[in-house]
């Protein structure tokens, strides 16, 4: 299973997936796609493409791919539309808010989880509780 | 059921990193595992479930296990959050 992170920041997504590695181990193929070729921030499908083969290669289970802001979803749909059917079919994009999202879909990852399990761990990051409830 | 409780010595509670930790130790076992805390309780395979705990520093949680490996499940488990979380003071 592997994961790709796209975010419109380059930074952003650097320390995301430093963070994911911590959490989950280095297991999980994790690749990212942050910033416009340039360095600017924005999202590139060329550099989502790239990151897409290169986890697909590693991840014969299929690949979730989170993203930053919906404004990224055009240049995703661009790489999804540029892959093979068969690549396409093992990749599932999330709606979850990013970092959440790429937190609990790496560690069910590494535990082994189908792609459908994976997802699903991503889409539970959505009504996920942050402040404590016991107070 | 076999269980333990441990206390959370760790000054920043239940955190991502140990959480992950005790996820990925949980799901090596068949049985049943639930971390309680409080009058809360959560399942041991699940991140989501152990974060939403919000288990806070120097409280006492209590591991669970139901099924054919409960025993090894809390061993492993015991071994592998002593580091992060505290000494057992209580075997059953």
């Amino acid at each position: 299973m592997g994961l790709v992170l796209i975010s419109h920041s380059g930074t952003l997504v650097t320390g995301l997936r430093e963070m994911v590695m911590q959490v989950a181990g280095e297991d999980v193929a994790v690749a990212i796609a942050g910033g416009t070729e340039d360095g600017r921030l924005g999202t590139s499908a060329p550099l989502i493409a790239e990151a897409l083969r290169s986890t697909l290669d590693a991840s014969p289970e299929g690949v979730l791919v989170l993203f930053d802001l919906g404004s990224a979803a055009l240049s995703l749909e661009l790489a999804l539309d540029d892959l093979d059917p068969a690549d396409r079919d093992r990749t599932r994009v999330s709606e979850a808010p990013l970092v959440e999202g790429a937190v609990l879909a790496a560690v069910q990852a590494s535990v082994g989880a189908s792609l459908a399990e994976v997802e699903a761990a991503a889409a539970a990051a959505s009504t996920m509780p942050k402040l404590p409830r016991d107070r | 059921m076999p269980e333990l409780t441990l206390v959370v010595a760790d000054p920043a509670g239940l955190h991502a990193r140990p959480a992950a930790r005790f996820v990925q130790a949980a799901s090596k076992f068949e049985s049943r595992i639930v971390l309680r805390y409080g009058e809360r309780e959560a399942d041991a395979k699940s991140l989501i479930a152990l974060l939403g705990l919000t288990v806070r520093p120097s409280s006492e949680i209590v591991i669970a296990a139901e099924g054919p490996d409960a025993d090894a499940a809390i061993a492993a488990l015991a071994a592998e959050l002593a580091p992060y979380l505290g000494a057992p003071d209580l075997v059953p």
